[in-house]
């Protein structure tokens, strides 16, 4: 269908849109006349990155003379599979509809390791590995010696990419990973650098959060994004723990053993040059003692990652002389790693600010504020300098030298925390040096005030007024939407006992009690012999998961749940996590059935959909907080009480709920859906914890529901599953409107907009 | 398996079933004459026993013509292959899945008394344990029998999972070190790793996590929050590491096995057996694998589909079920409400009615008219009575004329008057006409003796049903002679043709 929104004509690829869709898109454009910023907080299930797309683009399309890009940021790379899957349906349609005029570029951008095609590379195991082995086929250097010696091999894709020059262009389309990959098999090119190279062009790009907001990657791909550009951070809940995991640094033992390793490597190497080619170090420190470590543009195959700290804060002067020379450099570094050792050594937790760290290393290494501040700027030149391919072998002296520039950089917002142990284990010793930055409002800063408008928004972004704190923005528009539905689809309840009166709980006292692993138990198997098709829980953390699946596997509840569902289980190992789910939504597909166990704050719970039948039900065991002994946290927490009043109280309930919201909402995809919420605990029937919870959960969450015990909670299953298997009018019969058609927004638009209220 | 068919020419027919024994005689004087012979495995035998018992008409024929000698057993079963196969595909027993529980069995038991722990493998179990581990599939194929026995390869496993049993890694490591095959079932699985990562192209890159892995740089080793409460405590690295036995890990290894469902169709009794089916089901799995190009397409088509939102947009039109209409009077007894509806639209006339009366406006309407009916009576009559019986003639005319002209075809109608034997018998023989005639035409060149005789035994027996059929037409009574003569025609035509 299409309609107008004031002066912009948006195509938007159903026949029908939801109420909330719409102001959802009216809200937006606003906010894209106002050239602002603005949070937008929407239930799943309604439609919303659909609504995103079809608003930006066709504003796009209406404004032909100064259009706008779109960089549309997303958690994972499956969620942006399925944007780009989601664009593709959009894009098709706008271009049935208006012609080749609205033909538009919009690419997915990846790392090698998803990007690759040259076999030989993407063998590799690891993300670094791939890297280090795209580098060594095609650092400048390296093919400069290919070019003498044919036996140096090289990397057919990147080859032809670099001799088709300008020619090697993307069509318009849309493309996934896949599609890339794809066309760059068909073309011989390297799809991952010419992926790199369109973003520049395209009018639509999507990729995942850190690539805009991690100075490391942000610095190489999306520097050279125009401003008039639309910012969208979707699925935007978790952006505060984002921002400050951008920029925080750990140093643990084999870090520091590995440094020194790599610092032995790079003198050696520096005594080889001196013997052969001393004229590139001598090079090198002519270049130093002009200016900047780097200047212009690197060949597009020797970037690495960039400097750690935020680009408005990098000094832009000479890197002093103190380290200008190579083997000074490698002294000054060897001295701080030295430090670092003596200070690893501790027996207390210490927690120091970046300024008194600082000066204590200047007393006893002798290394001031600016030599660390440059480390990242002269490790990087050395390396080229050396001509060193293995980065994956040097993550460990770039891992010193990030630290060593962000806590130069840095004088607020960052602490410095050592711990000999983990807390929870506290007879492993383990001694860990933390710099960690508590202040997301830094790393999203260049964000803010480099595009005209930044749009956050996500299904759970409640209390909403919190994240503008918590970011340090002013939004232009700001607005919780709530979910008109047909029917009654979703059915929440908070479940407090069991069949046996017993309360249930993750509380730290209560965990361990086996009274409440086995009336979760019987809650769980009860469940799987009366909701068809999948069902999902969430449980608070691994090690609760393995503990409780072990002791009902034990009691034999695990072998009964079995005779009814199959049950899938995610692990820390994410290979064996997809197969779990593919194999999951199989089970699902041919009507057995099945149960997958998860995790709150997990990558499942990050960004996977449970929807239609491939979840019926959610349970969420317990309530997901985050384990509050933690140092970094309380470092965190007070932070936040002393420069943003936020209650350390508050702040760790916004925090758990938030989670558990994202959980639950991954049962319902579309109005036509319907799931059950199970919360399973009873400290979710207290005030201030349910009320937390987003407008949409907290308005279809009864009275009634809100103390139920395991057989109540059975019998309003029954019910609620009954209801929904009769068949329903769609468009809402019954007076208000919950499915639109075009003729419906014309008459709407025709009066005012506004009178439209859910 | 089905050698029956395929090995044709062989010496002795074997059937053995207990209907057949009646005539056994009989059988095998015809078995004498027929050159073509057959061997029958019992399993054919059986096969067509049942089809015989399913199918009484079926049954009639055989033993009309095969026991009365006119056709070969082979002969009659020629013409029937597809049945034969058909059935075969039917019968073939379901396959049963693996059990949706985890092995429990493999528990140990000890007895309390001695110091001694028992397991039970059956042959169940360890055909679960070998799909489940492939390792220990591998190093049974291995070692078994040249290595160690059967017994002793089951000793060493149950002592494995005995170790495992008592959670305790390092002695698993010490055992291990020790005995090398003991180690093969205590360390982790390096098949299962590689077949993980051989699935994993297959999977829907929505689902896919590993992905992301891939493409996460704030995570970097030692960038990032490491140890901040949300972050799980990594299990510490330690040499034992590979001895540990992991639960969920073995949870979504079984389900995923019990999801492929079983791969294997051979009697569970030899292990050997056993396990050299999954090894050549496996074998096959991969060569299917490589050539399955367009898998790729298929998922990408699966992605755009998931990614509509269904409610937004028209219901996709339901598939279409081919109209295919088993007994023609129900449709055309159906039809005649459509034809009265078409016969009432035509007497009511053309007059265009205006349907966009407003619910106000028909009320009143009718309001109106209850009221004038209610004060005056009904005086002017709504049409003549001469007309209206003119229409109720010929709607009613309309009515058996449908049924007796459209509703039933003409063979039926008249097969229903006749008296149900003489129907019986029209019928019977209209089935065995067609069933020589069948025979007779496929017999054509006649280029071997065989088929010469074949066809003379044909011949007579036609002649035989020729007879027959003059007898039925001259018992009917008079009135129905004429529909009998006009049945038997066609069928008199044919044989006639073909004498």
């Amino acid at each position: 269908m299409k309609f107008q929104i004031e002066d912009v004509t948006v195509y938007f690829p159903y026949d029908h849109i939801y109420p909330e869709q719409y102001a959802y898109m009216v809200e937006l454009k606003r906010a894209l006349d106002a050239k602002g910023h603005c949070l937008l907080e929407m239930p799943t299930g309604t439609g919303k990155t659909i609504a995103l797309l079809s608003l930006i683009t066709s504003y796009a399309l209406s404004k032909p003379s100064n259009p706008i890009k779109l960089i549309y940021c997303t958690r994972t790379v499956h969620e942006m599979e399925k944007t780009l899957a989601e664009l593709k349906v959009l894009h098709e349609y706008q271009v049935r509809h208006l012609g080749p005029a609205a033909r538009i570029l919009a690419v997915g951008l990846s790392s090698r390791k998803n990007l690759c095609i040259n076999p030989s590379v993407v063998a590799a195991e690891n993300r670094d590995s791939v890297d280090a082995a795209c580098r060594k086929l095609t650092a400048s250097w390296v093919r400069a010696l290919a070019m003498e010696n044919p036996n140096i091999p090289t990397c057919p894709f990147f080859e032809n990419y670099e001799k088709a020059g300008s020619e090697a262009i993307l069509p318009p389309g849309v493309y996934t990973l896949q599609d890339l990959r794809v066309f760059g098999k068909e073309k011989g090119w390297c799809p991952y650098f010419l992926a790199r190279h369109m973003v520049q062009f395209a009018n639509v790009v999507v990729y995942s959060y850190q690539y805009l907001l991690d100075p490391k990657v942000a610095g190489i791909i999306s520097k050279e994004m125009q401003k008039e550009s639309v910012v969208v951070f979707d699925e935007a809940h978790n952006i505060d723990n984002v921002c400050i995991e951008a920029l925080s640094v750990s140093v643990r033992r084999q870090t520091l053993e590995g440094a020194t390793r790599n610092i032995s490597r790079m003198s050696q190497e520096i005594e080889r040059f001196k013997a052969t080619d001393a004229g590139k170090l001598r090079a090198e420190y002519n270049r130093l003692v002009e200016g900047l470590a780097q200047r212009g543009s690197l060949p597009i195959g020797d970037t690495w990652l960039s400097n750690p700290a935020l680009p408005e804060d990098i000094l832009k002067e000479a890197v002093p002389g103190n380290i200008r020379r190579a083997e000074h450099f490698l002294s000054v570094l060897r001295r701080l790693v030295q430090y670092l050792k003596s200070r690893l050594q501790t027996e207390n937790f210490e927690k120091e600010s970046p300024v008194s760290f600082v000066a204590s290393v200047n007393a006893q290494a002798g290394l001031d504020q600016k030599t660390l501040r440059f480390c990242y700027d002269r490790l990087h030149s050395l390396m080229l300098t050396l001509e060193i391919t293995d980065t994956d072998e040097f993550l460990h002296i770039q891992t010193i030298c990030d630290f060593a520039t962000l806590v130069g950089t840095y004088a607020r917002g960052f602490s410095i925390i050592i711990e000999p142990f983990d807390e929870r284990m506290p007879h492993i010793p383990d001694p860990i040096l933390q710099l960690s930055c508590h202040d997301a409002s830094l790393a999203i800063r260049p964000v803010f005030e480099r595009f005209q408008t930044v749009v956050i928004t996500s299904g759970t972004l409640s209390p909403i007024d919190l994240y503008p704190r918590l970011l340090n923005f002013n939004p232009v528009i700001s607005r919780s939407f709530t979910m008109s539905l047909t029917r009654d689809c979703i059915c929440p309840m908070v479940l407090t006992r069991g069949s046996d009166q017993l309360p249930v709980s993750t509380k730290y006292d209560m965990r361990s009690d086996p009274g409440v692993a086995r009336n979760y138990g019987r809650l769980l198997l009860e469940m799987v012999s009366v909701v068809p098709d999948g069902i999902v829980c969430f449980f608070v953390s691994y090690s609760y998961m393995d503990a409780i699946v072990n002791t009902w596997n034990e009691t034999g509840i695990l072998k009964d749940i079995m005779q009814h569902k199959l049950v899938f289980i995610e692990t820390q190992d994410v290979v064996e996590t997809t197969l779990a789910l593919d194999n999951y939504r199989r089970a699902c597909d041919c009507g057995r059935g099945a149960v997958f166990f998860s995790v709150a704050r997990g990558k499942v719970a990050e960004g996977i959909d449970f929807d239609r039948h491939y979840g019926r039900l959610v349970i969420m065991f317990g309530v997901p907080f985050q384990y509050t002994l933690s140092k970094i946290l309380l470092a965190r927490l007070e932070y936040l009480r002393d420069n943003f009043q936020i209650k350390e109280g508050d702040f760790l309930t916004f925090d758990a709920l938030r989670q558990a919201a994202q959980c639950v909402g991954r049962v319902i995809r579309s109005k036509a859906d319907y799931g059950m919420m199970i919360f399973a605990d009873k400290r979710y029937s207290r005030h201030d914890k349910r009320s937390k919870l987003p407008g949409w959960i907290l308005s279809h969450l009864r009275d009634a529901h809100l103390n139920l015990s395991t057989d109540m909670a059975l019998y309003i299953a029954r019910e609620f599953l009954r209801k929904m298997a009769q068949p329903y009018d769609k468009t809402g019969a019954s007076g208000k409107r919950t499915l639109l058609s075009q003729e419906d927004i014309e008459k709407m638009s025709n009066g005012s907009a506004d009178d439209v209220q859910f | 398996m089905s050698c029956g068919q395929e090995s044709g020419h062989h010496n002795m027919c074997t059937v053995e079933h207990r209907a057949l024994e009646k005539h056994l005689d009989v059988s095998k004087k015809v078995l004498e004459v027929s050159p073509p012979e057959e061997s029958l495995s019992p399993a054919e035998g059986q096969r067509r026993m049942t089809l015989l018992q399913q199918d009484s008409e079926l049954a009639k024929l055989h033993k009309q013509f095969v026991f009365g000698g006119i056709l070969t057993e082979a002969e009659f079963w020629a013409t029937r292959k597809k049945l034969l196969d058909g059935d075969n595909n039917r019968s073939s027993k379901q396959r049963m899945g693996f059990k949706s529980a985890m092995i429990s069995d493999i528990k140990p038991l000890a007895d309390g008394r001695t110091n001694k722990v028992t397991f039970n493998l059956t042959p169940e179990i360890i055909h679960q344990i070998f799909a489940e581990k492939p390792a220990v599939h591998q190093a049974f194929l291995k070692y078994v029998p040249n290595k160690m026995s059967e017994i002793d390869f089951w000793t060493k496993y149950c002592r494995a999972e005995y170790l495992h049993s008592t959670k305790n890694a390092v002695a698993a490591a010490v055992e291990a070190a020790e005995d090398e095959e003991l180690a093969v079932f205590l360390k982790q699985d390096d098949i299962l790793a590689s077949e993980a990562r051989r699935k994993m192209r297959k999977v829907d890159p929505t689902l896919d996590i590993e992905a992301d892995e891939g493409d996460d740089y704030t995570h970097l080793p030692d960038h990032g929050i490491s140890r901040d409460g949300i972050k799980e405590v990594a299990e510490s690295q330690s040499l034992y590491d590979q001895y540990k036995r992991n639960l969920l890990q073995d949870l979504n290894r079984h389900a995923a096995v019990v999801l492929e469902g079983r791969s294997i169709d051979v009697e569970l009794g030899n292990t050997k057996t056993v396990a050299e089916a999954l090894a050549r089901s496996k074998q096959e799995e991969l060569a299917n694998e490589a050539s399955d190009a367009n898998s790729n397409k298929e998922r990408l088509t699966r992605i755009s589909r998931m990614t509509e939102i269904d409610d937004l947009q028209a219901f996709p039109e339901p598939p279409i079920a081919p109209l295919c209409i088993k007994d023609p009077r129900d449709y055309f007894y159906s039809q005649q409400a459509n034809a009265l509806r078409t016969l009432g639209e035509t007497a009511t006339g053309a007059k265009p009615v205006n349907y966009h009366t407003t619910t106000r406006e028909a009320y009143s309407c009718i309001r109106e008219s209850i009221s004038d009916i209610k004060s005056e009576g009904i005086h002017h009559s709504v049409v003549k009575p001469g007309i209206a019986s003119k229409v109720l003639n010929s709607l009613t005319h309309n009515i058996s004329s449908t049924k007796y002209n459209l509703g039933r075809s003409n063979r039926e109608t008249v097969l229903d008057r006749l008296p149900s034997m003489t129907k019986e018998q029209l019928l019977s023989h209209w089935t065995s006409i067609q069933e020589l005639l069948k025979h007779f035409w496929s017999s054509y060149p006649i280029t071997t003796p065989y088929l010469s005789t074949k066809v003379n035994k044909l011949k007579n027996a036609m002649a035989n049903v020729y007879g027959k059929l003059q007898g039925i037409k001259e018992s009917v009574q008079s009135d129905l002679r004429h529909q009998v003569s006009l049945l038997v025609q066609p069928m008199v035509q044919s044989l006639g043709g073909a004498l």
